[in-house]
């Protein structure tokens, strides 16, 4: 069907000037080739306190086998968060089987189906772009997905010693060298950590290493030390990249939402 | 005997989420006691501009010292919540369907308010909420963090024009510059079926929105708001939103679809 598609494409393309004031705003302040188009190796830029700058839109890039969904790149960590650990996931034997029971109900009830919060790790995997706010003492997460936010003290406070369970849990970071480390502790019973089912209890406590390698490369390491489902603490690397000339738009994950009614576990 | 002991076992919980609502708000003016100053001068950020930053309530309504619990405890909102146009004389200047509409929707006891369904409340209900809202100014946008569903709300202050053609949303798309002292903002693309109040006052979509943000001193912030939107309202109308500052706390998170089992419930009458 190529006469098909090329009338999809031109229909697509006639639409776009309808939000394209919104979604086309030239990105201010950022390094161009000269062609105009964004100089993404650039080298990454500095806060007045000389502090690598983490600010600005940022989209998941799969390590390998990256899918798109319509514009989104999908990292394939989003669907199976142990998709590049060799081996599989230290899993404790309950956490396995209720991993396992997660699969054979068709994972139908992922929080994210039902626009519950989805917590800090499976937001960073999420397609959607997210802007990194990054000022004096505190980092903020700004989200597409649901429209939601997240807080990351940087003003040298300690973590809580009995924090309220939340999805986002609390979290601190401090820079070393040019990393910024960030620890969460705090994290509210039952978060799901991707699309399967993989398991986080209270119990955990995370550590995330954001660097910003160069003007379009964000990296971030992600540390899960959660004792109750894991016989040890394990890592992964979520790679984004910088989403130049373009915003966040609103999107609420329960306005018309109509898709809950049909899931089913087979 | 009873509330006296709900009381007692209120303060005594509380120390266990002390740790994250107690933490002193670094770098405000204090008195020699301790207390933060809220009659200091605004703050001003690097480029001479008044900060707005900071976390902020909507002046609670007037409520007797020993009803406090009653009113809402910590959570007490303010008389524009309800009705926005709480204290314009004669109310808000509604066109006849809206009047209509906002008779039914009270009649209705407010069953179909957005928020009662966890949907977004919109730009101008974020700043009439009860929970708190914190203002983080950048350079080149201020953002309003909703402690309400934990959302957020961008005002661009790069310099863009607004859309001539916005996508409708809740939030609409805001642009703000600096007139003098006072935060200028102008809003368009609002969503048609957002209420701005519990009344249920309607937003259509041809509406813009003006918000003056003044901070008066360090404690105090004024928001004149004015709604244009003449298929909605007879003339356009203003109302000013008194903000206080609230110190040495944080927002928490609160997801209003999180175990949510009360729209089931909200029958109307």
């Amino acid at each position: 069907m190529p006469i098909g598609r090329i009338t999809l494409v031109v229909t697509l393309t006639l639409c776009a000037p309808a939000w394209a004031q919104w979604l086309n705003y030239p990105t201010d302040g950022i390094p161009r080739l000269p062609d105009g188009k964004p100089n993404l190796n650039a080298p990454a830029p500095r806060t007045a306190d000389g502090k690598p700058d983490l600010s600005g839109l940022w989209e998941p890039v799969g390590p390998s086998s990256s899918s798109f969904v319509g514009n989104s790149e999908r990292d394939p960590q989003f669907q199976d968060i142990a998709k590049e650990i060799k081996g599989g996931l230290p899993l404790q034997p309950w956490a396995a089987d209720l991993l396992k029971a997660r699969l054979a109900a068709n994972s139908k009830d992922d929080p994210d189906s039902r626009c519950q919060p989805l917590g800090p790790i499976k937001m960073h995997l999420h397609p959607y772009p997210r802007r990194i706010i990054q000022t004096p003492g505190l980092l903020v997460i700004l989200f597409e997905r649901d429209t939601a936010y997240r807080q990351i003290f940087t003003d040298g406070r300690a973590l809580p010693l009995d924090p309220q369970p939340s999805f986002n849990g609390y979290s601190t970071g401090k820079w070393e060298r040019d990393t910024l480390v960030v620890e969460t502790i705090g994290f509210k019973d039952g978060t799901w950590l991707d699309v399967r089912g993989t398991p986080l209890t209270d119990a955990a406590r995370v550590t995330e290493r954001f660097r910003r390698p160069s003007f379009g490369k964000l990296e971030i390491a992600i540390t899960v030390d959660d004792p109750k489902a894991y016989t040890k603490p394990w890592t992964i690397q979520v790679n984004q990249s910088f989403a130049a000339d373009t915003d966040l738009l609103e999107f609420v994950c329960l306005e018309n939402e109509r898709d809950r009614a049909h899931l089913t576990e087979k | 005997m009873t509330s006296w002991k709900i009381a007692a076992a209120w303060w005594a919980a509380a120390p266990l989420f002390a740790q994250w609502i107690n933490y002193p708000s670094p770098g405000i003016p204090r008195l020699p006691d301790g207390r933060p100053n809220l009659s200091a001068p605004a703050p001003r950020t690097a480029d001479g501009h008044p900060s707005l930053a900071g976390i902020w309530q909507l002046e609670p309504a007037p409520c007797a010292p020993d009803a406090i619990a009653a009113c809402g405890g910590d959570y007490r909102g303010g008389r524009e919540f309800g009705n926005i146009g709480v204290r314009l004389p004669g109310g808000l200047p509604y066109q006849p369907w809206a009047a209509d509409l906002v008779k039914k929707r009270t009649a209705d006891l407010g069953k179909d308010d957005p928020v009662a369904w966890c949907k977004p409340a919109g730009a101008l209900r974020l700043w009439t909420y009860p929970p708190y809202r914190k203002i983080l100014q950048m350079p080149d946008v201020m953002v309003i963090l909703s402690e309400r569903d934990v959302t957020y709300r961008q005002i661009f202050t790069d310099g863009r024009l607004l859309p001539k053609a916005p996508s409708p949303s809740w939030n609409g798309y805001s642009v703000g510059k600096w007139q003098g002292n006072d935060f200028v903002v102008e809003t368009v693309g609002l969503r048609e079926g957002t209420w701005l109040d519990r009344n249920g006052s309607p937003i259509t979509e041809g509406a813009k929105m003006t918000e003056k943000v003044r901070r008066t001193n360090f404690g105090n912030l004024e928001i004149d708001v004015t709604i244009d939107d003449p298929k909605a309202y007879t003339k356009p109308w203003t109302v000013r939103l008194h903000q206080l500052l609230v110190p040495d706390t944080e927002l928490l998170d609160y997801y209003c679809n999180d175990n949510e089992k009360d729209s089931a419930h909200a029958i109307g009458k």
